[in-house]
Formats: C-alpha cells, sequence, structure tokens
C-alpha cells in the first residue's frame, strides 16, 4: 500500500455526488478525509475529524463558505482555521485550531484528492467523464480479471455495457477498492445505466472470485 | 389517531415522520419497548396478537404493519405520496414497501444486535443489509440518471419514508454509509422537507435554520 505521505494524486469521488453546499466521507491510502463543496461551488478537502472532540466533520454541514461540526458546531473556514465556537460566541479563535485542510483538484467529473501536494497534475482522460462510484470487496486484480480489462497507469480499461470504460482505482489497502467509472462523454441515459448494471455485475464476479481463493 | 409508539423504533418514526409531513397530529402512547417488553405484556397482545410496535388505532380500525399505517395516512391527508398515478407506480410503490421490511429484517436486525445486544446472526444481517444498500443505491442512481430524486414519481411518497429510517440508522449496526452517494443525496433531499422532524440517531439539516452568527440586518 502507498504511503499516506505519497505526494500523488488518488481518485476520491464523483464531482456531481458533492452538490454545493454539501459535506461527504472520502477515503486517502491511510486516512479518512471529509470533502465539501461551499455554496459558491469551490471545492474543499481536509483530515474527517473535528479538532475539538474527533467527530467526523462529515456528518458536520455547510453554510455558505464554512464547515461546522455536527456535535458542537466549531465553525471551520477554507483554509481549516476555526471561525467560530458556538459555545463561546465572544471568543475570538486561536489560529493554532485548524481542521487540516488537503490538496485538493477536480477534473473529469473526478474529484483528487492528495495528502501532500503532488508536483503535477492529475492524469487526463480526454472525452471521457465520470459516471458513478461503487466500492468493492475484491483486489485490483481480482476486479480486473473479472472485467477482462487491460492496465493501464494504475487504470483499468474494459468494454463494459458495451462502452469502453475506464476504471480508476483507490485501494483502500483493506481488501476494499473504490472504484470510479469513467465512460465516452456524453452518453444516452440508457447507455449510462448499461454501464452501472455491467458495474454491478463485475463487482459481484469480482467479490465471487475472491470468495472461490 | 392513536399510535403506540417507542421513541427508538424506527417503524414508530415512519409514521409519526409521515404525520407530521402531512401536518396531520397524532395522539402518541408510549410503549415500554426496552427494557419493559411491554409490547409483548398481556394488554398489548390484546390489540396486537404478533406483538410488535407500532400499532395505528382510529376508531375501530386497528393496524399493526408501518407500511399499512403510512398508506392510510396518505390516503386520508395526502394523496400525492401514494404515488399511484399509473399502473407502473402503483407496483413500483408496493415493491417499495415490501423491500422496506427488508430493511427492518436485516439492517434493523443488526441494530437490534449491536444496540438492544438481541440474539441474531450479526454477521449474516450485515451481509444482508449491504446487499440491500446496494440495490438501493443502483436504483437511486438509476432515478438520477433519469433526472428524478426520489423513488417513484416526481416528489417523495410512502415508499421513501419507508425506506428512509432504518438506511439513515445502519450505522447503529455497524454499517456504514460511506459506500452510498446517491443514498446520501436522497435522504438529504428527504431531510430538506418542510416539517420533517429528528429521531435519535437521524438529525435535522442544520443548515436550513437561520445562521446564529449571521450579522443582524441593518
Amino acid at each position: 500500500m502507498a504511503a499516506d505521505t505519497d505526494a500523488r494524486w488518488v481518485p476520491i469521488a464523483v464531482s456531481a455526488d458533492i452538490p454545493n453546499g454539501t459535506v461527504v466521507p472520502a477515503r486517502l491510502p491511510t486516512r479518512m478525509i471529509a470533502v465539501w463543496r461551499a455554496a459558491s461551488g469551490d471545492l474543499y478537502a481536509n483530515a474527517d475529524r473535528c479538532p475539538h472532540r474527533g467527530m467526523r466533520l462529515s456528518h458536520g454541514f455547510v453554510r455558505g463558505q464554512t464547515l461546522s461540526c455536527i456535535y458542537h458546531g466549531w465553525r471551520f473556514g477554507s483554509d481549516g482555521a476555526c471561525q467560530k465556537i458556538p459555545a463561546h460566541p465572544a471568543v475570538e479563535p486561536p489560529n493554532t485550531i485548524n481542521c487540516g485542510p488537503l490538496p485538493m483538484t477536480e477534473a473529469n467529473g473526478v474529484v483528487w484528492g492528495a495528502a501532500v501536494s503532488p508536483a503535477v497534475a492529475p492524469d487526463q482522460f480526454t472525452g471521457h467523464n465520470a459516471l458513478r462510484s461503487l466500492v468493492i470487496a475484491a483486489s485490483v486484480d481480482a476486479i480486473s480479471s473479472a472485467c477482462k480489462g487491460r492496465r493501464v497507469d494504475g487504470t483499468i480499461r474494459a468494454q463494459l455495457g458495451g462502452q469502453n470504460t475506464i476504471l480508476l482505482m483507490n485501494d483502500y489497502g483493506s481488501g476494499e477498492v473504490q472504484v470510479i467509472a469513467l465512460v465516452p462523454s456524453g452518453i444516452s441515459a440508457p447507455n449510462g445505466m448499461k454501464v452501472s448494471t455491467a458495474l454491478e455485475v463485475l463487482r459481484r464476479t469480482a467479490e465471487g472470485m475472491g470468495d472461490a481463493a | 389517531m392513536i399510535l403506540y409508539d417507542y421513541i427508538l423504533s424506527a417503524s414508530c418514526y415512519k409514521v409519526r415522520l409521515l404525520a407530521s409531513l402531512l401536518g396531520v397530529e397524532l395522539q402518541l402512547r408510549p410503549v415500554d419497548f426496552h427494557p419493559g417488553r411491554e409490547h409483548q405484556g398481556a394488554e398489548l397482545l390484546a390489540l396486537n396478537p404478533a406483538g410488535s410496535i407500532p400499532i395505528f388505532v382510529d376508531g375501530d380500525l386497528v393496524l399493526t404493519e408501518s407500511a399499512a399505517m403510512l398508506t392510510y395516512l396518505a390516503a386520508r391527508h395526502g394523496p400525492d405520496w401514494l404515488a399511484d398515478a399509473d399502473a407502473r407506480a402503483t407496483a413500483l410503490q408496493q415493491q417499495w414497501l415490501a423491500f422496506s421490511h427488508r430493511l427492518t429484517a436485516e439492517l434493523g436486525g443488526a441494530r437490534l444486535v449491536e444496540m438492544l445486544h438481541f440474539n441474531g446472526d450479526l454477521k449474516a444481517l450485515q451481509s444482508n443489509g449491504i446487499a440491500a444498500l446496494r440495490e438501493l443505491e443502483a436504483a437511486l442512481f438509476a432515478r438520477r440518471v433519469a433526472g428524478g430524486t426520489f423513488l417513484v414519481g416526481d416528489g417523495p411518497s410512502i415508499g421513501d419514508i419507508a425506506c428512509f429510517p432504518y438506511v439513515a440508522l445502519a450505522p447503529d449496526g455497524s454499517i456504514s454509509l460511506d459506500p452510498y452517494p446517491s443514498i446520501r443525496i436522497w435522504m438529504r433531499a428527504l431531510r430538506a422537507i418542510p416539517g420533517f422532524i429528528e429521531m435519535p440517531g437521524i438529525h435535522r439539516l442544520h443548515e436550513l435554520a437561520p445562521d446564529p452568527f449571521a450579522e443582524a440586518p441593518s
């Protein structure tokens, strides 16, 4: 498994799965992160842990350009700095209280995160866009073999539901892999659904292989 | 209308939730489900020999299945929530109401084992619960692709209310909801409906309340 300190982009979510004003949980190889989209549409990521009592910030809520913890309402800005502590409204939070912002970028409808800022942008997949994300309880090898795929630079290329599909892998290292499927841009809704159904079949097949081994 | 109710029961909460969304007042009769097991006592068994809660009483009508209670409330007070405009929608509605029983058995079963130490095969309940969540996620993704948000039709319906609580409480049975983005978006849409009420473990959308730190209008 890759070290968390790697300066490399990891595919962690589908852009469309994070509407404006929401926060979602996501994973880097060795840590849980909270990814949130401000009212403006700007996307941010930080540790999925409130520095106050350790509550997951992905259980929290987004208001305007800030993320708040569900537990005691500590409010954080895009730089991770704590802006407000509701129980002590008159207190100016010290700038040592920070929820740990992380690098983040979007391309091809995919959200990429990293523990340390990589020097280069994530790979581009011109002409493809993210369809959906699903977690498969199997190895990358089993997934690749289940869809008779071709391994290319950390991705799997396969024909799924009659479409040239690119599978991006986020290996959690715990026997589970998050797969983000990219399909040709502008495919019809029925064709998108064929790929979605093929992904469900792929998951059953790959997980079945794990049982047999 | 009287609801024999237990605050931690997701099936009771379904009925309270729909009543609130419809603006209908229920008379709540608390049941000491745990640790008192009052639902297995003589008085409640006389009303519901199955020994389960919720129990719903309206005049001489006694209902003991939450899906039937949702149907009754919607038919009387909000027919749009039946989403039965045509044969297809009527059938899908029945399918989701039936599916909700799987959620109750598997996700709810895992929750009873983890939370109230009931007997049960936790691993099997969790594995079957995850299978049901994956089916729901795929179905809700299909709805999103078609431009929809809820399970049947354009608006929320009793099928959504029947399925929502045990899904939202899956983490009580140590089943993570992290892998399901379409379920997350659907639950958010349900929690945003005016009149939404909470139960322990299911909180409202705080961002919809006024910002306590907002500058007073000048």
